[in-house]
């Protein structure tokens, strides 16, 4: 009696072979797209596009931006893609270095930008890595704003802030980069240390610390490395219609790093006039307007209209970057320092 | 006929063999080639005098050898008694049981904060703040933890042989006694299977426990993360994972050795589970009940309850395209991993009968740091990188240890002289397997079964490796909506994850459905089969 209900739960696994085999279908006439995990376009958009060119569009997730390019550089010798979005300024320079781009002269390249990006990167949009702050947690304890990095690190603002970690999170990575060229090296790190002393808490990645840790989700921190844009994501993405963003941006100096990213040709890789295609696609004004609220970016077309919700999303009158190259040269000693100052 | 049943094995463990080679062994060596181009003496020494990896090291073990020590703590009263006992729902809650193991960690800790955060349900009422403490990080390890090591116990205990704990009570033997001298002997190559386990998952643990804790308690695990994925420091991410793997393939080695020995054939007079009686056995079951529900039911019902209170706006993400393909991806994707899981546990458990050496290789799944395997297979297999066979055999790869571990105990403690008459009735080596052995063995085969389906479920193997958009799960899904900010995507995370946890018990209770009435022997099967 049993060994006849094991045989009918087997017949019912086997029956699950044609799905598996069905699905394993290669196309060798489609273009592969590398993105890092927030690609985000609305679906119509990328039909369009396949109808257009007239090919198949096959995207694929490589992680966050960093990890993305290690792997597009693991496989250089076959590329695993034709083309990639995603690196940004801080990764540029590593992989021009590494020899995984080939350089783009098309029209998208030639117009002028809101934002330049080295390399042979085009850029297709911009933003800010920032403090957030919690309105309501603010409002109710009567502690104000704090204005300088360096009040961060007072007694009375012990416990408020978390951050990412740069060695896995590229906001984190982002904003440990701005507060080394806002302050200066040895300034920087030496604020990192009291800010340890102080409490900062630090998260895995951008998720973990904005839903687990930050005071207007389930946290106990008001303060938490974002993005300029996440008050007006906040609005759009809010349950009941409201006016104002329960969140805002904090503009402080060595706290904000502009982040631009770009599409890119990768070397070795096939269906170059699809590629090319792709490209000027990121590019295109449809596009261009669409990415401000599925990706939550500042287009890099200049003349492209916003949205009324980016209202909420107030841009910084200032930055501190350091420049590619340095980011190239000593970004990740930096990580290992910070690891150190931090963590350890 | 043993010189055949050899024959047999070396025929079966070129499977599981054959698949380890090509989808760890293999990329792992080629990940390995590239890493030595930059590897020296002078790093593994300084590696080895490093004070910070020195205390993450020391800080993983410990940290999986607490929870080990708590979940045997707390696990094994509460199996004696799901063991013992008859009593509603039962059943249910075996089943019940396995619910952490699917649910996203992110959405885990999102239900523990909501309990023991800063403004959670019970740090409020007891007015404690556990948030940055070690105790909230054990917890998180429990929840995810303790039901391997209860249905391990569960499934242990109804082995014991009734004769035995009768004759001990005849004696004079306390019931103490009795489960001191008879029982625990019985169960412990069961309890040490699953305690290798949890060792091995908290060890090179990523999760939950990371995120109640913080970066500071991170482990070692993490270090290989950081080296391979954002550093590129294959060389240094070799070593390290290296060392680790001489650790904790030592663990696997032990536990194989030990399995091993104390291995032996049980008695096919199970001991029937009675209804409790008088108020210290009801009791019993209650302290039960209040143990899971304290680390297991809380967390969960926390998730539900937010997921309730987001109202109907949040629950119409249910019906977005987005959510159809997920839930369809996640059967789907589920189903074949688990059809190759299956192939590949029952195979290694049959093979791996005489030999330490392949017991321990069951483990090597959970041993080998995950992240490394994932560069590894992108390194070898470029071309195959982003597609469908890569993906499903990297979720079998991670589900089918569960397979092999539960079958293998089983076939441990199978009486031979049954399929020996079976053989000796003519009955062809196939035969006597599909006709005794496998009867005999499906409830353990079914427990290894819904483990391994409650892993492709969850998350376990979706971040690390090349995915496509159209191939978004449950549980891509949930991530996608927690990494952005607003009310309405975390609401819609809780959804998401409620519609999990009822996709995965209706999947466990598909897969575990109860075979025989309450109080049946073990073995009715087995009698009926030679009187037939």
């Amino acid at each position: 009696m049993m060994n006849r209900r094991a045989f009918s739960f087997f017949a019912a696994v086997v029956l699950a072979v044609p799905v598996f085999t069905s699905s394993q279908a290669l196309a060798a006439d489609e273009l592969r797209v590398l993105v890092h995990s927030s690609f985000s376009l609305p679906k119509p958009l990328l039909a369009q596009f396949e109808a257009d060119a007239g090919t198949k569009l096959s995207v694929i997730k490589g992680g966050d931006a960093g990890e993305m390019l290690n792997k597009l550089i693991l496989t250089r010798a076959q590329p695993i893609a034709d083309v990639v979005f995603g690196l940004d300024n801080a990764l540029v320079v590593k992989a021009q270095a590494a020899n995984v781009l080939d350089a783009y002269t098309g029209a998208a390249s030639q117009r002028a930008v809101a934002v330049p990006l080295a390399g042979n990167v085009v850029p297709v949009d911009y933003g800010f890595v920032n403090l957030n702050y919690d309105k309501a947690w603010f409002a109710k304890s009567g502690v104000p704003l704090p204005k300088s990095l360096e009040e961060l690190a007072q007694p009375a603002y012990r416990n408020l802030l978390v951050v990412e970690n740069p060695a896995t999170s590229s906001p984190g990575y982002a904003f440990m980069l701005a507060t080394v060229a806002g302050l200066g090296e040895e300034a920087a790190f030496d604020w990192w240390g009291r800010m340890r002393a102080n409490g900062v808490k630090v998260a895995k990645g951008w998720s973990e610390a904005y839903n687990a840790e930050f005071s207007r989700n389930g946290g106990s921190r008001p303060l938490v490395v974002s993005y300029a844009s996440s008050p007006a994501a906040e609005v759009f993405y809010s349950k009941e219609k409201i006016a104002e963003s329960p969140t805002a941006s904090l503009f402080l100096k060595g706290g904000v790093f502009r982040q631009v990213e770009g599409v890119a040709l990768v070397r070795g890789g096939q269906q170059r006039e699809a590629a090319v295609r792709f490209v000027e696609f990121l590019r295109s004004a449809a596009v261009q307007e669409a990415l401000q609220t599925s990706m939550w970016m500042y287009a890099a077309e200049p003349r492209t209209p916003r949205p009324e919700v980016l209202r909420h999303a107030v841009e910084p009158a200032a930055f501190d970057n350091p420049s590619p190259e340095t980011i190239a040269g000593k970004g990740s000693e930096w990580v290992d320092r910070w690891t150190r100052v931090v963590l350890k | 006929m043993r010189r055949q049943s050899l024959l047999h094995a070396s025929a079966l463990v070129a499977v599981p063999l054959a698949f380890l080679g090509l989808v760890m062994v293999a990329p792992l060596l080629r990940l390995g080639i590239e890493a030595s181009a930059g590897a020296n003496t002078a790093m593994f020494v300084s590696m080895l005098h490093d004070g910070y990896l020195q205390r993450r090291v020391g800080w993983s073990v410990l940290q999986a050898a607490l929870t080990c020590a708590a979940a045997l703590l707390w696990g094994l009263p509460v199996a004696w008694v799901l063991a013992r006992y008859d009593f509603a729902g039962r059943v249910l809650v075996l089943r019940l049981l396995m619910l952490p193991f699917v649910v996203p960690t992110l959405v885990a800790a999102l239900g523990v904060l909501a309990l023991w955060g800063p403004r959670g349900l019970f740090s409020r009422w007891l007015g404690l703040d556990l948030q940055d403490t070690p105790w909230l990080l054990l917890y998180g390890n429990l929840f995810f933890n303790l039901c391997l090591v209860v249905r391990a116990g569960v499934d242990a205990l109804g082995q014991v042989s009734s004769a035995r704990v009768a004759v001990a009570r005849t004696l004079g033997a306390t019931p103490w006694r009795v489960f001191w001298r008879v029982e625990w002997p019985a169960i412990l190559p069961w309890l040490a299977s699953s305690l290798c386990l949890v060792f091995l998952y908290c060890f090179s643990g990523f999760g939950l426990a990371l995120i109640l804790g913080g970066q500071r308690y991170s482990t070692v695990e993490v270090e290989i993360y950081t080296l391979v994925a954002h550093e590129l420091k294959l060389a240094q991410a070799g070593a390290l994972a290296l060392g680790m793997l001489l650790l904790t393939g030592l663990v696997a080695l032990a536990y194989a050795a030990m399995e091993q020995r104390l291995s032996a054939p049980v008695r096919a007079d199970t001991m029937a589970r009675k209804r409790p009686a008088g108020p210290w056995q009801w009791a019993a079951v209650g302290g039960a009940m209040a143990v899971l529900a304290f680390f297991c039911a809380a967390p969960l019902l926390a998730i539900l309850a937010g997921a309730a209170g987001a109202g109907a706006p949040s629950w119409a993400v249910l019906l977005e395209d987005d959510t159809l393909q997920a839930l369809w991806n996640t059967l789907r994707f589920t189903g074949m991993a688990l059809l190759l899981a299956t192939l590949l546990g029952v195979t290694h458990a049959l093979a791996a009968r005489r030999s330490v050496w392949l017991r321990a290789a069951a483990f090597l799944p959970f041993v080998v740091s995950p992240v490394t395997v994932a560069f590894g297979l992108l390194l070898l297999y470029p071309r195959w990188s982003a597609s469908m066979l890569l993906l499903v055999s990297a979720y079998a790869l991670l589900a089918y240890p569960f397979v092999a571990k539960s079958l293998g105990a089983a076939l441990d403690g199978l009486p031979e002289h049954v399929l020996q008459a079976a053989r000796t009735l003519g009955a062809t080596p196939w035969r006597g397997f599909w006709r005794v052995t496998l009867p005999m063995v499906a409830p353990t085969l079914r427990r290894g079964m819904a483990f391994a389906a409650a892993t492709a479920l969850g998350e376990f193997a979706v971040t690390l490796f090349l995915s496509r958009p159209e191939w978004a799960t449950l549980t891509t899904l949930i991530y996608q909506h927690l990494g952005r900010p607003g009310a309405a995507n975390r609401d819609a995370a809780l959804v998401l994850a409620t519609v999990l946890m009822l996709l995965a018990l209706l999947a466990f209770l598909l897969i575990e459905s109860p075979q025989r009435r309450p109080g049946q022997p073990a073995d009715a099967g087995l009698r009926e089969l030679v009187r037939a």
